[in-house]
């Protein structure tokens, strides 16, 4: 994958970041993170504990087997934070870097095309 | 869906384990041929096996209930690269949550996998088949088939609790149980499970339907290669 650079009329190069898949995927991004937010400060405020429907299956599961469940590893506080966004920071670039081998040709050229117009 | 160690007996697991090597074992044989086949497969299989993985541990509030849950991402897994396929692809995402996420545990990736991998995945490829037969949008197709393979793969996730646990109580009125544990969270995460698997399948259909055989039909196929030309 590399980077698009045009040359305006000043031969000074240009790097087109912000382009119309970025401005797309800021937008989702932003836009869940708004629902989490605003859906956390309500649980919040209601003192509603907000947490994750398996465990607490999992927990109705331990009532009947009197067996305490656990998972493989338990992350202490803010180590699952940690695993969790190297895990999807990783993850956001595997499947970025293929989306765009793949389903991102069309738009290079359509951009390229754009640069040459500009 | 992450049912963790401890819960399910050696015989549970151990028959869980059984039963989706029916499905990972040919489908693994299935992915072995179309990597002959399609040189694109590879690449777009690990891509859809990373988004699998990101999907099933992204935990979303629901406001309504109080707790958080999250979608499958094997719905449209099973859309695009087959039902198969799916297992396979599960089996691994389910492996790396647990060792390395605390997600779910390592007796329990049979069970896991059984629901969200199997279950899910054909469910929702059947809902996509059966929507399409009758010349359904693709959108619609495919929201109902991330619908319906959100809501399968817990009611998937019930069964196999109550079929172990449940004792003397009837086996129905125990997966009700479990299930009601699930289900009020759930519903709104499997809307926004549709919406993710029609938006995310329309822009790969609209950008290279080339790359989906079987997902179009030869009508549609025809429609998005004019598109295309008249894009190019």
């Amino acid at each position: 994958m590399k980077l698009e650079i045009s040359e305006n009329k000043l031969s000074s190069p240009q790097v087109k970041w912000f382009d119309s898949f970025t401005k797309m995927m800021l937008t989702v991004m932003i836009t869940i993170l708004i629902f989490i937010f605003i859906s956390g400060k309500y649980m919040d405020s209601h003192k509603m504990e907000a947490g994750g429907t398996d465990d607490a299956v999992n927990d109705l599961a331990s009532v009947v087997t009197q067996v305490e469940h656990h998972p493989f590893i338990d992350l202490p506080g803010d180590a699952q934070v940690g695993a969790f966004s190297v895990a999807n920071f990783f993850a956001g670039l595997v499947v970025g870097h293929h989306w765009e081998k793949l389903f991102g040709e069309k738009k290079k050229k359509e951009d390229d095309v754009e640069d040459v117009e500009a | 869906m992450h049912i963790e160690d401890g819960i399910l007996s050696p015989q549970a697991w151990a028959s869980w384990y059984a039963a989706s090597a029916v499905f990972i074992v040919p489908g693994i044989r299935q992915i072995q041929k179309r990597v002959e086949e399609n040189p694109y497969y590879k690449p777009f299989l690990a891509m859809v096996g990373v988004g699998v993985f990101i999907t099933s541990c992204m935990h979303l509030p629901v406001p309504v209930t109080g707790s958080c849950s999250h979608p499958c991402g094997t719905p449209l897994a099973a859309i695009v690269v087959g039902p198969f396929a799916t297992a396979v692809i599960s089996a691994i995402v389910l492996f790396f949550q647990a060792i390395f996420l605390g997600h779910g545990g390592i007796t329990t990736i049979g069970a896991n996998t059984f629901s969200m991998g199997i279950v899910g995945g054909i469910s929702g490829y059947l809902c996509w088949k059966i929507l399409r037969k009758f010349n359904s949008p693709l959108w619609l197709a495919a929201g109902l088939a991330g619908f319906v393979g959100d809501l399968a793969t817990y009611l998937a996730s019930a069964f196999e609790l109550a079929l172990s646990l449940h004792g003397h109580v009837p086996l129905v009125k125990q997966w009700i149980i479990f299930f009601m544990g699930y289900g009020p969270t759930q519903l709104p995460i499997a809307v926004a499970e549709a919406v993710f698997t029609a938006a995310v399948l329309q822009a790969m259909v609209s950008r290279r339907p080339d790359l989906l055989p079987g997902i179009l039909s030869g009508k549609d196929r025809k429609k998005e290669a004019v598109k295309h030309e008249i894009r190019d």
